[in-house]
């Protein structure tokens, strides 16, 4: 059995040279964003730093091991699927040889030991490859991680031991149980399909099929109705699911996609002449090869579509409460010191601003029992109560901003949503002095990522702090006054940087776009490419494997240039049908948000890159597949 | 004379309502051990679905199947599965070799399924007697049509199988090939008194037999007893005319 094993493992080397760099790279983005992980489990804090950059640096801990433990899921995730459908494929694509073992007396049984016993080979292969790749990989995603500034420049992974029972894991359980399904299936093949290419094992659309499609689906609907009503993280793991969950519907179900997406490329595929026909029909017929080379594109798209849409869609919806919560003509950035002499400019009328200051508050906790305090650094505001509500519409959910006077405090909206009590009273640390501070409003949440913490009113703060601190000033010019006039004495005063408040959202939100992208290079950067490479090698595997029918094509009197560029006809549908399903799914997922911000761009540059690489990889295979005589390999019957 | 292989009345039909073809139509045969019976009949006419009905690879549709001495109509895949690796031997006019072994892996492949060890010395006799000594570590795509044919030969000589099953063995190879193949199936049945069914369109192939059954949409209609290659051409030519 082994040695039968073996050799089909030598014969079909490209089927699973394909099938171990499916499981190895898994194993590789697993191991690495978990060993990644677990590194940003302890904060290295060096000493000497101050409160405030030690908080600075704990957030961004716990951001990218948020983003990481996103990651490892994903990664997983794609393992599963990616290998799940090359191994379904490497077993498909020898439905004769195995119905051929059946015809000389092989038991059902004894199919699936050997399907399993060569996914064990294949799976302990694609392990050893994939822990050594993971080392690389870990480095790379450590130094992506500091480089896009979520982690501090002494930031460090290291290789752990522990690791590898996990990456064995994942290696094998991932390869024994991506071949289980294909194996029990092929199990049901009659030994007559070995004479005869017939029977119930031809067709594609099986009970599997069916099942894991529709309950996938089913799953991902009520998700898309949830996603409307979820915060920033919540809306992140919201897309997330869909797009998992749609890709792999959709994959489960593209046999019954991919024939009539073919017909209707065909209409056009059959006006280009020949080639076109014969790439139509291949589409039609090769349902399962076509299938199997769309998976990947299909997660590929849902999940960075999905994310990137999601992300934008987000960022954009802030672009659009700022402009609605903000009630002003101009703003202004400077010093505290600067900002005080704005009212004394001809013209304005209100000028509100605000401080960022460094003090530092203490908050008790309570939620589900237990009670504990955090001592907040950044994010905390101070604001003069009367021009902040003449120029911010947002108004406290509980409390008033009127009573924000003295020893007072607003929670902002950034804490809106964390378990602070409210008749306990903060402490407040400003300088060397501590002030008890009354809680006397608390405002909504808003969708702004890293909005303020705390509102705290103006007169706490000593002058000389107020004064070096950085200030954000909303101004409302007065009637009659030329917006521009009054923009420009503010620049002749030397007070600060002047904007006008459609400017400056603009800038807020191109901000958190920027950092989405960052937050979308972690997340996707690997797993991305992860989804890329497969996709390659699924068109790799499908064309090597087709190299009797090109040789019987040719007998026919193609040439080999017709018989590449029918290929390339053919890989280029098969990838404008990935493109479409995945984009679909993609839209799902953004279709529960308010505000929906289509990522064009991101599209445009994915459907290019997959028809550039995926063609590209198809003249080769193709070229490289009939560089045999044909006659050759059409005499000698696979 | 017993029956290694008995049909009684049987009928195949395929597919459903309008579409419904009847291949076999009450199709009652003995083929006896020991002996070459030879399967002739025009295109369409049921010879495959004879064969593969009578191999347990096909399930009829009614009548009765006697195989090795067992009644296979409705027998489980457990047992047709026992049946292919101990009483069933096949050649193929396309040879179906696995063409990830060598000649040697694929000849002893019956018996390792069945977990019978094999000793290499009877595998490397086996293929000596089909004259491909010299081949043994060769894998199918590096054999000649002929030469594949004798290793499907030779697999079937290993494991003596009750009956031997021939689908067109002769149909893909040159005439000299075709006539070492023959040769050696009636070596097989003179020296070891192996019971073949063949089913071929080639009147040489036939008359090589014992005897001819000539089907003729779905039916038996002829039967000659060691016939001339001229009598066979004959009466299927009379048969297709």
């Amino acid at each position: 059995m082994l040695s039968l094993s073996w050799g089909t493992l030598r014969e079909r080397r490209w089927l699973f040279a394909g099938a171990v760099s499916a499981v190895a790279l898994g194993v590789a983005l697993v191991q690495s964003s978990l060993l990644t992980l677990v590194a940003t489990g302890e904060p290295q804090i060096p000493p000497g730093t101050s409160g405030r950059e030690a908080e600075q640096i704990r957030e961004g801990y716990v951001g990218a091991a948020t983003l990481l433990g996103m990651t490892v899921l994903l990664a997983a995730f794609l393992a599963v699927f990616i290998v799940g459908s090359t191994f379904a494929f490497t077993v498909a694509q020898r439905r004769r040889d195995l119905a051929l073992l059946r015809l000389a007396g092989g038991s059902r049984r004894q199919l699936v030991v050997l399907l399993l016993t060569e996914a064990l080979l294949l799976g302990l292969a694609g392990t050893v490859l994939g822990v050594l790749l993971g080392v690389p990989a870990m480095w790379a995603q450590a130094w992506l991680l500091v480089r896009l500034g979520f982690l501090p420049g002494h930031f460090t992974v290291g290789w752990s031991a522990g690791v590898l029972p996990v990456s064995a894991g994942v290696g094998l359980g991932v390869a024994v149980c991506g071949v289980l399904a294909a194996a029990l299936r092929a199990a049901r093949l009659r030994p007559l399909d070995a004479v005869r290419d017939s029977g119930a094992a031809a067709r594609v659309m099986t009970a599997g099929r069916w099942l894991v499609g529709l309950s996938c689906l089913a799953l991902a609907a009520p998700l898309v109705v949830a996603g409307q009503s979820a915060d920033f993280l919540g809306a992140l793991l919201v897309a997330m699911a869909v797009s998992m969950l749609g890709a792999v519907a959709f994959s489960m179900l593209s046999p019954l996609l991919v024939p009539p997406a073919g017909w209707v490329l065909g209409s056009a595929l059959r006006r280009a002449g020949v080639l076109g026909e014969l790439a139509e029909a291949n589409l039609r017929e090769g349902t399962r090869r076509s299938a199997a080379t769309a998976a990947p594109l299909i997660v590929l798209v849902a999940l960075t579509a999905g994310f990137a849409g999601t992300l934008d869609s987000l960022a954009a919806a802030t672009g659009v409460e700022i402009r609605r919560l903000t009630a002003g003509d101009l703003v202004v950035e400077s010093t505290g010191a600067q900002a005080a002499r704005l009212r004394q400019i001809p013209g304005v009328a209100v000028a509100s601003t605000r401080l960022s200051v460094e003090i530092s508050i203490r908050a008790e906790h309570r939620e589900e029992g237990r009670t504990w305090r955090h001592t907040y650094h950044s994010g905390i505001v101070a604001i003069d109560p009367d021009a902040y509500q003449r120029t911010q519409r947002l108004r406290p959910a509980a409390g008033s901003l009127d009573r924000l006077r003295g020893a007072t405090v607003a929670i902002g909206p950034g804490l809106a949503a964390e378990p602070i009590r409210r008749k306990v009273p903060p402490v407040a640390r400003i300088g060397d002095r501590r002030v008890r501070l009354r809680i006397v409003a608390v405002m909504p949440e808003v969708l702004e990522n890293g909005a303020d913490a705390f509102l705290v009113p103006r007169e706490l703060i000593p002058d000389e702090l107020a004064a070096r601190s950085p200030a954000e000033t909303i101004v409302q010019v007065a009637p009659g006054a030329s917006v521009q006039e009054v923009a420009a004495r503010i620049r002749a005063a030397d007070l600060g940087t002047v904007r006008t408040v459609s400017e400056w959202a603009d800038a807020r939100v191109a901000a958190q776009t920027r950092g989405n992208r960052d937050i979308m290079l972690v997340l996707l950067g690997m797993s991305g490419l992860y989804a890329a490479i497969a996709v390659v090698n699924a068109l790799v595997m499908a064309g090597a494997e087709r190299r009797t029918e090109f040789a019987v094509a040719r007998l026919t009197g193609l040439s080999r240039g017709q018989v590449v560029r029918a290929a390339l006809v053919e890989s280029c549908a098969v990838i404008a049908i990935g493109l479409l399903l995945g984009g679909l799914v993609a839209a799902a997922a953004l279709s529960g948000l308010q505000v929906i911000a289509v990522p064009w761009t991101l599209l445009f540059w994915l459907a290019a890159g997959a028809f550039l690489v995926g063609g590209a990889t198809t003249v080769l295979t193709a070229w490289w597949a009939t560089r045999p005589a044909p006659v050759t390999l059409a005499a000698a019957r696979e | 004379m017993t029956s290694a292989v008995a049909l009684h009345g049987v009928v195949k039909e395929y597919g459903t309502g309008g579409a419904r073809v009847r291949a076999l139509d009450g199709v009652s045969l003995n083929f006896p051990q020991g002996s070459w019976t030879a399967v002739m009949g025009p295109s369409g006419s049921g010879k495959s679905t004879l064969l593969h009905c009578a191999a347990g690879l096909d399930r009829v549709t009614a009548g009765r199947v006697h195989l090795a001495g067992r009644d296979i109509t409705r027998a489980p895949d457990g047992t047709l599965t026992e049946l292919r690796r101990r009483a069933v031997g096949f050649v193929f006019q396309n040879f179906n070799l696995i063409g990830s072994l060598t000649a040697e892996q694929n000849v002893a492949l019956p018996l390792k399924l069945a977990g019978v060890r094999v000793p290499r010395q009877q595998v490397r006799a086996v293929l000596a007697r089909v004259g491909l000594a010299d081949r043994l570590r060769h894998r199918p795509r590096e054999l000649s049509g002929g030469q594949q044919q004798r290793v499907a030969i030779a697999r079937a000589m290993v494991t003596r199988p009750a009956v031997l099953f021939a689908d067109e063995p002769t149909g893909a190879l040159d005439s000299a090939s075709a006539r070492t193949v023959l040769d050696l199936l009636r070596a097989m049945v003179d020296e070891t008194g192996q019971t073949i069914v063949m089913v071929t369109h080639d009147p040489v192939a036939a008359a090589r037999a014992d005897a001819v059954v000539f089907l003729r949409d779905g039916r038996v209609v002829d039967h000659l007893a060691r016939p001339s290659a001229r009598q066979v051409a004959d009466r299927l030519a009379r048969l297709e005319g």
